[in-house]
C-alpha cells in the first residue's frame, strides 16, 4: 500500500508448524500418565521435549525445514523409537485430507494444553499454557482460528505439497539405519575440526581462488538457514545438509559447474514456506554485516543471484535492495549501486529496520529520507567523489535538521568529519559555504583544518548527548587521528590569544584512543540485547543439535549423561561492531606509534589487532595489520623474511584488499631494487605505483604522495639530482597545499638528502633543519633521529673540522636509532660514526682501532642482510683502509674482496641470481 | 478483385475463426477493422452510410495528411492463404465446451474436452485451462495479499500447458493458435526469447490474431529487438509496427504508419484512437480533443482509451466536459479501471485530492498494472504533500515500466519538495534520459540546480539551453537564461536571450510581466550603449502599458531624450528659461 509499510509479519500456520504440533501431541498425549507410550524412560522423553523446544525456538528460519529434514533430525533424536515417531508423523500428515480434518486436528491439539483450572495429578504430562511449548501451541491454534476458509484451503494444499515432496525424494533403499547417525557425526566433527587456513595453505593450486571463497563462506553457512544454503549453492540439495558441507570442502570443484539447476529449486510452491518479514530481516542484517566486513570476498554474481531469488520470493522485503546496493558497492559497480540505493530508499522511505532508534516524533510517518542522503554521501565517499559526497552530506545535514532527526545529524556530522580528515580537500569554501558551522555564519572563514576541528568537537558533543556509544567511540578515533597529524592552534575567534604551543600532543591522542576503547567495557556491562533475535535463535538450534547427537551416542553406549541443559547458546555479550571499533582503535594505536617512532609499540599493537580481532574486524583492516607487521619485518630483518611473510599474507587476503597487498609488494620490491642498485627494476616498479595512484578509481592522497616520493628516490639513486629535486619540490608543494604535515617532514628530509648526495651540503642544511623542526613539532621521534643523522652527514661533508659537531649530533640520536631504527638507519649511523672518527684529526686509529672497527663491522653485517650494496661497499672500503693502516694484511684482503664483490654486484645487478624477481 | 475487398474477405474469415476459438478480444478488434474499411463510393449501400456519416469531419481533417502517406501504397504484401479448418463440423464435445467457456466455466470446458484430439479442441482446452489458472491467480492475489502489494503468486497451470504445447511444437502438430498460447505461457514464465520466436511463427502463419501481435509488441522493448524479428510482410504488420513505434516513443514513424492505415481503414475507431494517442504524446491537445469528440459521437459507449481523453480535458481544465465524460463512462461501466481513472481525474481537477486518490486506488484494484493510474496517484499525493506515499506510487509505476519518464519526473519533484535537490537530480536525470525532447523536464532539472542549496548556475544554464532547444512552450527557459546571464553580468548573452524571448512573445502574441521585464532591460541596455533610437523604440512599446510601467517608461524616455541632446540639456532642465 502506498505510503504504508506492512507491520512485521504475523505468525502463520505452515505445514512445518503442523508437523511440530503433531510431534507435540505425541510428546504430551492428553490423559497419559508419567512416561507416554513410545518412550522408554523419563530421560528419553525429556530429550525429545528438548528437541521440540529447539524446533519451536527456531521457527524463524527463512525457509522452514522440509519434511525430509525433520525426519532426518528425528532419526538422530528418537533412538530406537524413531520409526514410531516418523511413522506417526507421516501418517498423521497424510490423513489430513479435508478442511474438516484440519479443524479436528487443531481441536485435538488444544487438548495437550492444561487449562488453568485443571488439577494436576502426579506424574501427568500436561503442557503449561505459559511455557514455551504451550505458547507455541496456543499461537498455532490462534493463528488457525483466525484463518478464513480460503486460508484453510491454502494450508491444506501446502500440506499436500509438503508431504508429497518428502515422499518423492525419499528413496526406498534409504531406510533408517542405526549407523547413519554416527556417520553423520563423523562428517560433522571432521567439518568442525578442519582448520580452514591450513586447508587453504596446503593446496595452493589453480583452484585457490574458488577454494578461498568456499573457505570464506563457511562461517556464514554456520548461521545461514539450510534451505537458503540450497539456494546459494549450485549443488542439489541432498537429504542431509551436514553431509553436504563435508562434500563441499572435500571437492571444491563443485564450483566449476555452472549454475544450471538453481532456478529449478525455485518451484512455485517455495513461497508458501517463506518465513515472516521480520525473521528474514535478521538474516539479511547478518549478511549485510558479513558483506561490510569481508567486502570483495563475496562473489558478485552468486550473491546477486541469491538476492534476486529472495526478492522474487519476498517482494515486500525492501532490504534486499539494500544488500544489492552493498554488494555492488563492494564490487565497485557505481551505477548498480546508485540504482539500488535509490530503489531501496524509494521503497522503504528509510523506515525499514535501520540501526537507528526511531524517535518518538510526529515526523515518523513521513519517511526518513535524510538517512538516504547519508547513505548516498557514504557511497560517493567510497567511490572517491569527495565533492559530491560533501554536497550530499550537506543536504543531509539540512534535512535532518528540518526533520529534527538528531541521531542522523550526529552520524552525518561524523561522516563529514571522516570525509574531511581522509580525503584531501584543499578548499571548502564554496562547497561547505552554506553548511554547518557556527563560525561561517559569523562570517569568519576558516581553514579546512579548523573547520574540521570545530565539526569534530560538535559531532562528538552531539553524539555524547544522544548516547550513541559507538558513534562516540568512532568520533574519538577520528579525533585521535586529527590530534596525531595536526598542531593545535587556538581558533582565531575564541577569546584572547592563548599561548601558542606549536606541537602535536601525544597525550591527547592517547586520551582519545583510551576513551574510544572504553566502549567495550560499557557494552560488556550491558546484556546481549543488541543481537538480532533471528540470528540468535538460528545459532541456538545449531548449537543444540550438536550436543544432541553426542548424547545419543553416549546414551547408547551406556556412559554418563551430561545434562542437556548446559548447552544454552551464549553469544558473545559484546556486539561485533563494537569489537570491530575497538580493533580499529588498536590499529590506529599502531599507526600512532609508528608516527611517533616507537616501532616496538607499533608492532605490538598490530600484533594485538591481528591476533585478537581477525574474526570481527573487516578483512581490509586485518590486511592492514598484517601489512604493518610485514613492513616491520622488512625494515628490521631484511627482505627474505618479509617476502615469505608477504606470500602468506597474499594468500590469506587473496581477493579482498588486493590493492593494499599489491602496494606493499611494490614498495618492498622498490626498496630492495634501490638497495641492490637495480635501477631499471626500481623504475619499473615506480611506474607501476604511479598507475596505482592514478585517479581512475578516485584520489588517494596517501598513495599519490607515496608514488611521487618513490619516484624522487629512484631519480636520486640514478644521480639525476635536478630532476629528483624538482619532483620532491612539487611533492612538497602538494603536501603543503593539502596540509599533510607529516609527509612534509619526510619530503624535506629527502630534499636534504638530494642536496647532500649532489655534493651541495650547504644547500642541504636548511632543508635538514626544516625537517627537524617539523619533526619536533609533530613529535616524530624516529624521523627526527634520521634527520639528525642526515644533518650530521651534511656537517661532515662540509669538512673535517666539523667532525666533532657531527659526532655529538650522532650521539644524541643514537638511543633512538639503536632502539627503534631499522637495519638501514642503524648501519648508516654506524658508518657516519666511523667516518667522523676517521676524519677527526685528533683521533688516532692505532690507539683505539675498535672504536672504528666495531661500528663498521656492525654496519657491514646489517647491510649484508639488507643487500644494500652501495653502503656495504663503503663499509668494507673503510674497514679495508683501517686494516691497511693497522697493518693487518689478511683482514685487509678479506675486506677488500668483500668490497669488490659488492661493487661488482652493484654494477651488474641483472647478473645476479634473483629468486624474488618473479614476484614482480 | 479489389485490395479492400480482399481485406474484407480475410477479416470476415478471421472473425469466424477467432470466435470459434474464443479469442474474443482479437475477434472484436478484427470486427472493428472490418467495418472500418472505407467503401468504394461506387458501390456503397445505404446500410453502410449510417455508420460512416459521423466521422466525416475527422476524415476531412486527415485528408490533408493522406497525401504524405500514399507512397507506402507501392508495397506489395504477401498474401497468406486463409486457414482451412481441419474439422469442418465441430464435434459435440467441442460445442459443449465452447458453451461452458462462454459461460466462463473454464475448468468445466477443459474437462469436457479432455479426450478430444483435434487441433481446435486442443487449443480450446489449453486456453480454458490457462484462463482458469489466471482466474485462480487473481483470486489468490486477493486472498493472500493486499490487492496493491506485490506478490509472487503465479498461474499454476502454466507448467502443464507449457509441457504439452512444447511437445506438440516438437512434433509439428501445432497450429498458429497453439503457438500463440505457447508464446503467452513462455512470456509469463519469463522466457522472453523463445516466446518471441514462437509468437513470430504464430503471426507469420496466421496474421489476423491481434492478440498475438500485442503479445509480441510487449516483448519488443528496444528497436534492436524489433529489427531482429523476421516477420512476413503482411498488411497486419503495419498495424503492429505502428503500435510498436508508439510504444518505443518513435512518434513520427508511428503517426505516418497510422496515417497510411487510415487511408484504407478510414472508419476504424481503433485507428482514430491510436492517432489520438500519438498526438497526445506529441502534446497536440486540441487535435486530440477533436478526435475524441468524433469518436464518442460514433461510438458513444466506448470506454477504452477514454482515460486519455480525460487527461486532455484535465490539461485544458475543462471541468464540465470532464464531468460529462465521467458521468457517461460511469453509466456505461463503472467497474472499468478507465472509468475510475476518469473520475479520479475529475476530482483532482476539482481539487478534491483525497477523493481522487480513492478512485485511482479503485482503478488499481481493478488492474494493478495500470501504469497511468499509479503515476496519477503519485501526482495526487504530491498535491496532498504526502511525499512518501507519492514516492511509493511512482516507484510502482517504474516497476511496471522502467522507462516511464513521468514517474521519474514525479520522483524528482517529490524529493525536491522534501528539500533534497541533490538527491532529486538523479531522478530528473533519469527522466530526461527517457524523454530528452520535453522542455518541462529540462526546466525542472534546471530549477533543481538553481535552488539555493545547490546554486549550480552553470549546470542550470545548460539545462535551460536544452529546454530552449526543444520547443519550450511557456518560454520559461529563454527568460531564465536571459535573467541568469544578466545576474552573472554577461550582458551580451543576456541581450541575446532577451531579444530571442521577445521575438517569441511577439510571434505568439503574448503579453505579461515577462514582456515588461524584457522591454525594460533592453531599453536600459541600449541607453547605456548610447543606441538611443533602439532604446526609444522599446520605451515607446512600454508606453502602451498602463500603471507604474507607463510612468517608469516615461521617465526612462525622458532620460534618453536628455542624453540624446547632450549634457547641456541637463542644465536646461535644471534651470528652465
Amino acid at each position: 500500500m502506498a505510503g504504508i509499510l506492512k507491520p512485521p509479519g504475523a505468525f502463520q500456520v505452515t505445514p512445518h508448524k503442523v508437523s511440530v504440533c503433531i510431534l507435540l501431541q505425541i510428546y504430551a498425549p492428553p490423559g497419559q500418565v508419567a512416561v507416554p507410550f513410545p518412550f522408554s524412560s523419563a530421560d528419553h522423553h525429556n530429550r525429545f521435549g528438548l528437541f521440540l523446544l529447539a524446533l519451536t525456538k527456531s521457527f524463524d528460519d527463512i525457509f522452514e525445514p522440509k519434511l525430509d529434514d525433520l525426519i532426518h533430525q528425528l532419526r538422530g533424536i528418537g533412538g530406537l523409537v524413531n520409526y514410531f515417531l516418523i511413522d506417526s508423523l507421516t501418517n498423521r500428515l497424510s490423513s489430513l485430507l479435508s478442511p474438516d480434518d484440519l479443524f479436528n486436528f487443531f481441536n485435538d491439539t488444544r487438548g495437550v494444553l492444561g487449562g488453568p483450572d485443571v488439577i494436576l495429578e502426579a506424574d501427568q504430562v500436561v503442557l503449561d499454557p505459559n511455557s514455551n511449548l504451550g505458547m507455541f501451541v496456543r499461537r498455532c491454534v490462534l493463528a488457525f482460528n483466525l484463518l478464513t476458509f480460503e486460508g484453510v484451503c491454502h494450508l491444506l494444499n501446502s500440506i499436500g505439497a509438503y508431504y508429497k515432496e518428502a515422499l518423492s525424494s525419499c528413496s526406498p533403499n534409504e531406510a533408517p539405519q542405526l549407523d547413519d547417525s554416527s556417520n553423520d557425526l563423523e562428517t560433522l566433527s571432521e567439518y568442525e575440526n578442519m582448520d580452514l587456513e591450513n586447508f587453504v595453505f596446503e593446496k595452493v593450486t589453480e583452484e585457490m581462488e574458488a577454494r578461498q571463497r568456499a573457505g570464506g563462506r563457511v562461517s556464514f553457512h554456520l548461521h545461514a538457514p539450510k534451505a537458503l544454503v540450497g539456494l546459494v549453492e549450485d549443488i542439489e540439495v541432498p537429504a542431509d545438509p551436514k553431509l553436504k558441507y563435508g562434500d563441499k570442502l572435500r571437492e571444491g570443484c563443485h564450483y566449476a559447474h555452472p549454475p544450471s539447476n538453481t532456478l529449478r529449486d525455485l518451484d512455485p510452491n517455495g513461497g508458501l514456506f517463506l518465513r515472516t518479514n521480520w525473521q528474514v530481516q535478521g538474516f539479511l542484517q547478518e549478511q549485510a554485516d558479513a558483506l561490510e566486513k569481508q567486502g570483495g570476498s563475496f562473489s558478485l554474481n552468486d550473491f546477486e543471484l541469491m538476492l534476486r531469488q529472495l526478492q522474487s520470493l519476498a517482494p515486500e522485503l525492501h532490504r534486499v535492495h539494500f544488500l544489492r546496493y552493498l554488494n555492488s558497492l563492494y564490487h565497485d559497480d557505481y551505477f548498480a549501486a546508485l540504482e539500488n540505493l535509490h530503489c531501496y530508499f524509494d521503497y522503504s522511505a528509510g523506515i525499514e529496520g535501520f540501526d537507528f532508534v526511531p524517535p518518538a516524533s510526529v515526523s515518523d510517518t513521513l519517511g526518513r529520507f535524510e538517512i538516504a542522503l547519508l547513505c548516498l554521501g557514504m557511497m560517493h565517499f567510497h567511490f572517491g567523489h569527495p565533492k559530491q559526497a560533501l554536497e550530499v552530506l550537506t543536504e543531509a545535514v539540512n534535512v535532518s535538521r528540518q526533520q529534527s532527526n538528531e541521531t542522523c545529524l550526529a552520524y552525518t556530522l561524523a561522516a563529514i568529519c571522516n570525509l574531511l580528515s581522509e580525503t584531501g580537500i584543499s578548499c571548502t569554501t564554496g562547497i561547505l559555504g552554506s553548511s554547518y558551522s557556527p563560525l561561517t555564519r559569523i562570517g569568519i572563514s576558516l581553514s579546512v583544518q579548523q573547520q574540521l576541528f570545530v565539526l569534530l568537537r560538535g559531532s562528538l558533543k552531539r553524539a555524547d548527548n544522544l548516547k550513541l556509544k559507538r558513534l562516540v567511540a568512532s568520533n574519538h578515533l577520528v579525533m585521535a587521528k586529527f590530534d596525531l597529524t595536526h598542531v593545535q592552534r587556538p581558533l582565531v575567534s575564541f577569546g584572547p590569544k592563548a599561548s601558542m604551543k606549536l606541537k602535536t600532543s601525544p597525550v591527547n591522542v592517547c586520551k582519545e584512543l583510551r576513551l574510544s576503547s572504553q566502549l567495550i567495557s560499557e557494552f560488556a556491562a550491558e546484556t546481549s540485547s543488541m543481537t538480532t533475535d533471528g540470528a540468535f535463535s538460528t545459532a541456538w538450534l545449531k548449537n543444540l543439535e550438536k550436543p544432541m547427537d553426542l548424547q545419543v551416542l553416549s546414551h547408547e553406549s551406556g556412559g554418563s549423561r551430561p545434562s542437556a541443559f548446559q548447552f544454552c547458546a551464549e553469544p558473545s555479550p559484546v556486539p561485533a561492531s563494537v569489537l570491530q571499533l575497538v580493533g580499529s582503535s588498536y590499529l590506529l594505536r599502531a599507526t600512532a606509534w609508528e608516527t611517533y617512532g616507537s616501532t616496538s609499540l607499533a608492532r605490538f599493537n598490530a600484533v594485538v589487532h591481528a591476533t585478537c580481532f581477525p574474526d570481527v574486524s573487516s578483512t581490509s583492516d586485518t590486511a592492514l595489520a598484517y601489512l604493518k607487521l610485514i613492513q616491520h619485518l622488512a625494515v628490521s630483518r631484511g627482505y627474505k623474511e618479509a617476502f615469505s611473510a608477504l606470500k602468506i599474507a597474499a594468500e590469506k587476503f587473496l581477493s579482498v584488499s588486493k590493492s593494499r597487498i599489491l602496494l606493499l609488494k611494490l614498495q618492498l620490491l622498490h626498496e630492495r631494487a634501490l638497495h641492490r642498485g637495480h635501477l631499471k627494476l626500481a623504475q619499473q616498479v615506480c611506474d607501476e605505483l604511479g598507475v596505482l595512484a592514478s585517479s581512475v578509481t578516485g584520489v588517494d592522497m596517501e598513495l599519490k604522495t607515496e608514488a611521487s616520493l618513490r619516484n624522487a628516490r629512484t631519480l636520486l639513486a640514478a644521480n639525476q639530482f635536478s630532476e629528483a629535486a624538482a619532483v620532491a619540490h612539487s611533492l612538497f608543494c602538494m603536501c603543503y597545499k593539502f596540509n599533510m604535515q607529516v609527509e612534509n617532514a619526510t619530503v624535506l628530509l629527502l630534499l636534504a638528502e638530494i642536496h647532500k648526495k649532489s655534493g651541495n651540503a650547504v644547500l642541504g642544511l636548511p632543508y635538514a633543519l626544516a625537517s627537524l623542526s617539523f619533526c619536533q613539532s609533530f613529535n616524530l621521534d624516529l624521523l627526527k633521529a634520521s634527520a639528525t643523522l642526515t644533518l650530521a652527514e651534511l656537517w661532515l661533508a662540509l669538512g673535517s673540522n666539523h667532525a666533532k659537531r657531527a659526532l655529538s649530533l650522532i650521539y644524541g640520536a643514537f638511543p633512538m636509532i639503536l632502539g627503534q631504527g631499522g637495519l638501514e638507519l642503524r648501519a648508516r649511523a654506524y658508518i657516519v660514526e666511523a667516518k667522523c672518527y676517521l676524519s677527526d684529526p685528533s683521533f688516532s686509529v692505532y690507539e683505539s682501532p675498535d672504536v672504528v672497527l666495531d661500528p663498521l663491522r656492525q654496519a657491514s653485517d646489517e647491510l649484508q642482510l639488507l643487500e644494500y650494496h652501495e653502503l656495504a661497499a663503503e663499509a668494507f672500503y673503510l674497514t679495508a683502509i683501517v686494516f691497511d693502516k693497522l697493518g693487518r694484511l689478511e683482514d685487509r684482503e678479506e675486506a677488500a674482496a668483500s668490497f669488490k664483490n659488492h661493487i661488482l654486484a652493484l654494477e651488474n645487478p641483472q647478473d645476479e641470481e634473483d629468486p624474488l624477481i618473479d614476484m614482480f | 478483385m479489389n485490395l479492400k475487398d480482399n481485406y474484407r474477405i480475410e477479416l470476415r474469415a478471421a472473425i469466424r475463426q477467432l470466435t470459434d476459438r474464443c479469442l474474443y478480444a482479437a475477434s472484436k478488434w478484427a470486427g472493428e477493422q472490418l467495418v472500418g474499411i472505407e467503401h468504394d463510393p461506387a458501390k456503397f449501400t445505404p446500410a453502410n452510410t449510417r455508420f460512416q456519416r459521423g466521422s466525416s469531419s475527422i476524415r476531412r481533417r486527415f485528408r490533408s495528411s493522406e497525401v504524405i502517406s500514399t507512397p507506402i501504397a507501392g508495397v506489395s504484401y504477401v498474401s497468406t492463404p486463409i486457414m482451412e479448418e481441419d474439422e469442418i463440423v465441430d464435434g459435440d464435445f467441442y460445442l459443449l465446451a465452447k458453451s461452458y467457456f462462454d459461460c466462463r466455466e473454464y475448468r468445466r470446458a477443459a474437462h469436457a474436452l479432455r479426450d478430444q484430439g483435434g487441433k481446435k479442441s486442443v487449443f480450446l482446452r489449453c486456453y480454458a485451462l490457462y484462463l482458469a489458472g489466471e482466474k485462480r491467480k487473481e483470486e489468490e492475489l486477493m486472498e493472500l495479499e493486499g490487492p496493491l502489494g506485490k506478490s509472487d503468486i503465479v498461474n499454476r497451470e502454466l507448467v502443464s500447458i507449457e509441457r504439452e504445447l512444447s511437445t506438440f511444437r516438437k512434433n509439428g502438430t501445432i497450429d498458429p493458435f497453439g503457438l500463440y498460447l505457447y508464446g503467452l505461457v513462455l512470456k509469463e514464465k519469463g522466457n522472453g526469447n523463445l516466446a518471441r520466436t514462437v509468437l513470430v511463427e504464430s503471426v507469420n502463419s496466421y496474421p489476423w490474431n491481434w492478440n498475438a501481435w500485442l503479445e509480441l509488441q510487449s516483448l519488443c522493448t528496444t528497436v534492436d529487438i524489433l529489427n531482429s524479428l523476421s516477420l512476413n510482410n503482411h498488411w497486419m504488420k503495419e498495424f503492429f509496427l505502428a503500435n510498436v513505434y508508439q510504444e518505443l516513443r518513435m512518434h513520427k514513424e508511428s503517426l505516418s504508419k497510422y496515417d497510411y492505415l487510415h487511408g484504407i481503414f478510414g472508419f476504424s475507431n481503433y485507428i482514430q484512437a491510436q492517432i489520438a494517442k500519438v498526438q497526445y504524446s506529441l502534446r497536440e491537445f486540441d487535435l486530440v480533443e477533436g478526435i475524441f469528440e468524433d469518436l464518442l459521437r460514433n461510438d458513444p459507449y466506448r470506454v477504452e482509451d477514454m482515460d486519455m481523453y480525460s487527461n486532455v480535458l484535465y490539461a485544458k481544465e475543462c471541468s464540465s466536459a470532464l464531468s460529462y465524460l465521467a458521468h457517461r463512462v460511469f453509466m456505461t461501466d463503472k467497474y472499468r479501471p478507465e472509468s475510475c481513472c476518469i473520475i479520479g481525474n475529475y476530482y483532482s481537477l476539482k481539487g478534491l485530492h483525497e477523493k481522487a486518490v480513492l478512485y485511482f486506488r479503485r482503478a488499481l484494484k481493478l488492474d494493478r498494472n495500470y501504469l497511468s493510474a499509479w503515476t496519477l496517484m503519485g501526482h495526487e499525493f504530491i498535491e496532498m504533500k504526502n511525499t512518501p506515499a507519492a514516492v511509493d506510487a511512482y516507484r510502482h509505476a517504474i516497476d511496471i515500466n522502467p522507462s516511464d519518464y513521468r514517474a521519474w519526473y514525479g520522483l524528482g519533484q517529490a524529493y525536491e519538495m522534501m528539500g533534497m535537490p541533490f538527491y532529486a537530480l538523479h531522478y530528473f536525470r533519469k527522466s530526461v534520459f527517457f524523454q530528452p525532447n520535453d522542455s518541462r523536464l529540462w526546466i525542472a532539472m534546471a530549477h533543481c540546480y538553481q535552488t539555493d542549496q545547490l546554486n549550480m548556475i552553470d549546470e542550470a544554464m545548460k539545462c535551460y539551453k536544452r529546454a530552449a532547444n526543444c520547443n519550450d512552450r511557456e518560454s520559461i527557459a529563454l527568460n531564465q537564461l536571459a535573467k541568469l546571464n544578466a545576474d552573472l553580468g554577461r550582458t551580451e548573452e543576456a541581450v541575446y536571450y532577451y531579444k530571442k524571448d521577445l521575438e517569441r512573445m511577439e510571434d505568439e502574441e503574448r503579453e505579461g510581466p515577462n514582456m515588461v521585464e524584457t522591454l525594460f532591460f533592453l531599453a536600459k541596455y541600449f541607453r547605456e550603449q548610447k543606441k538611443f533610437e533602439e532604446a526609444e523604440v522599446y520605451c515607446t512599446r512600454l508606453m502602451d502599458y498602463t500603471g507604474p510601467e507607463k510612468e517608469r517608461a516615461k521617465s526612462l524616455l525622458r532620460g534618453i531624450r536628455m542624453e540624446q541632446t547632450g549634457a547641456p540639456s541637463m542644465d536646461i532642465e535644471r534651470f528652465p528659461p
